[in-house]
């Protein structure tokens, strides 16, 4: 297993540009918001893989941390503008756990940058054209997430004061 | 004995009628270790004492305790708890885990308890302990006939060395006069810090090598007083099945996760997790960021109002707020 992961992540850092992205998108929201994008032929990237959630309530930090922890190069996480939720509240619960994980992840050594949560409504094709677009284009620039499975060969373990 | 112990034991014996069992410290297998006692007979009260070696949080075993007790008698738990303790105790009150009057609460005032891993550093030949006491900045051991003095550093426990609420927040009854406080409430904690210092690169590396020793034992969630789904954790459910057997760091570092967001919020930073690590990985660093977090954008810390809520478990209706 160690071995086929080590392979598989060694091809990434070689063949340029394979990157996978992990989209949660709320069924209500942001996936129409996807949906009007293709039907009014936006272009988009392809390199998103779309996850639709009942609502961004249900987005349990776990799945963003699992996914990139295996190294997916970035989650994007959308759902209904604050007070438009279907479920009246959905977002507002998720709004607090994105931003609290949004702002731990760097403690574990991965780049904040690789995660993202936006709002999108169904009717809003163009926006959800540019927050993909650009979200893309930051992963890409950052380039592939090196997950949590090799173990590095310290030298020194470090030391902390506790 | 010393009048510490004493007034403990009085203490109970005066309420002794309405409890079902006492939670205190014994004296356990050495003169080292103290471990956990549940009394159950007014005549084994003597046996309760209280010392820095007492490090165990007794709040861990509220919930099973109050489960396992007899539904009709609704009998009162005693339990001893030190300023940390009781925030684990507030923080279960708060969520409805423990009802308040069901627990009789006996606060201690404490000085800070001994890391015994550090002190089997110190001291590996140590053998019969007299007597601990913990002054501003020393700690006076007083064993094998000879008294030394060591730096507070090197012998206290990590979560004594940060500790901003040394005398219980809640309680019936208190044991002795309140202490100040090691550190000013908003101190930073120097491990996190420390690491907050390093780049992206050598933070991930410390966790790689740091739980590429997990050997997967879950003392850790055991031992931790807000920890309350132990028996349907899903770190061993197989639907949904969130972590295999595999014994891949991702694996392991999967778990610590899990555990971190479940306590976002609701970590009192008791330390138990950390002291219990039979391999000795700094647990309670991912709490305690966490915990840093939650100050930051909630301005809120866990266990200390009984009445109010954890913020992870309530919202903000505004449209810019979080």
């Amino acid at each position: 297993m160690k071995k086929y992961l080590m392979e598989n992540l060694q091809q990434n850092s070689t063949e340029e540009q394979k990157i996978r992205i992990i989209g949660f998108l709320c069924n209500w929201c942001s996936y129409g918001g996807a949906d009007t994008a293709g039907v009014c032929r936006f272009k988009q990237p392809t390199d998103l893989r779309i996850i639709r959630i009942p609502c961004t309530g249900r987005m349990d930090p776990m799945f963003a941390i699992k996914a990139l922890i295996n190294g997916a190069d970035g989650v994007l996480v959308s759902g209904c503008h604050p007070n438009d939720c279907h479920y009246s509240v959905g977002n507002f619960y998720a709004r607090r756990r994105m931003e609290a994980l949004k702002r731990f992840l760097p403690f574990v050594g991965i780049d904040t940058q690789r995660f993202h949560y936006t709002w999108v409504s169904a009717s809003e094709g163009q926006v959800w054209q540019q927050v993909v677009t650009e979200f893309t284009e930051k992963i890409h620039q950052l380039g592939p997430n090196p997950g949590f499975h090799i173990n590095p060969d310290i030298q020194q373990p470090l030391s902390l004061a506790l | 004995m010393n009048d510490k112990n004493k007034i403990i034991k009085q203490t109970f014996q005066k309420v002794f009628d309405d409890l079902e069992v006492v939670l205190g410290w014994k004296q356990g297998f050495d003169s080292l270790h103290m471990t956990p006692a549940f009394i159950r007979k007014a005549s084994d009260l003597d046996q309760l004492v209280f010392n820095p070696q007492c490090v165990q949080n007794l709040s861990g075993y509220l919930f099973s305790t109050l489960k396992a007790a007899d539904p009709e008698k609704q009998g009162k738990i005693g339990i001893c708890v030190k300023g940390c303790d009781s925030r684990s105790l507030t923080a279960l009150i708060q969520e409805g885990l423990v009802e308040r009057d069901r627990v009789y609460i006996v606060g201690i005032p404490c000085k800070g308890v001994v890391d015994v891993k550090k002190l089997r550093n110190l001291k590996p030949s140590l053998t019969e302990i007299s007597g601990i006491t913990i002054e501003a900045d020393e700690v006076v051991i007083e064993a094998d006939g000879k008294t030394e003095r060591f730096p507070i550093a090197d012998v206290l426990a990590h979560k004594c060395l940060q500790c901003r609420y040394p005398n219980p927040l809640i309680y019936d009854a208190l044991i002795g006069e309140p202490v100040t406080a090691r550190v000013a409430q908003d101190a930073a904690r120097p491990a996190v810090e420390q690491l907050d210092a390093l780049s992206l690169e050598a933070r991930r590396n410390f966790w790689l090598t740091e739980m590429d020793r997990c050997i997967r034992c879950y003392a850790c969630r055991n031992a931790c007083p807000m920890c309350v789904c132990q028996d349907s954790c899903i770190a061993e459910t197989r639907s949904p099945k969130w972590l295999s057997q595999r014994s891949d760091i991702s694996e392991k570092f999967l778990f610590h996760m899990i555990r971190t967001v479940h306590l976002a919020g609701r970590c009192t930073e008791c330390g138990e997790c950390m002291r219990v690590c039979p391999v000795d990985i700094p647990v309670t660093l991912l709490m305690e960021k966490m915990n840093c977090i939650v100050k930051e954008l909630f301005d809120y810390e866990a266990g200390i109002d009984p009445e109010s809520k954890p913020p992870l478990q309530t919202y903000d209706s505004s449209k810019t707020g979080i």
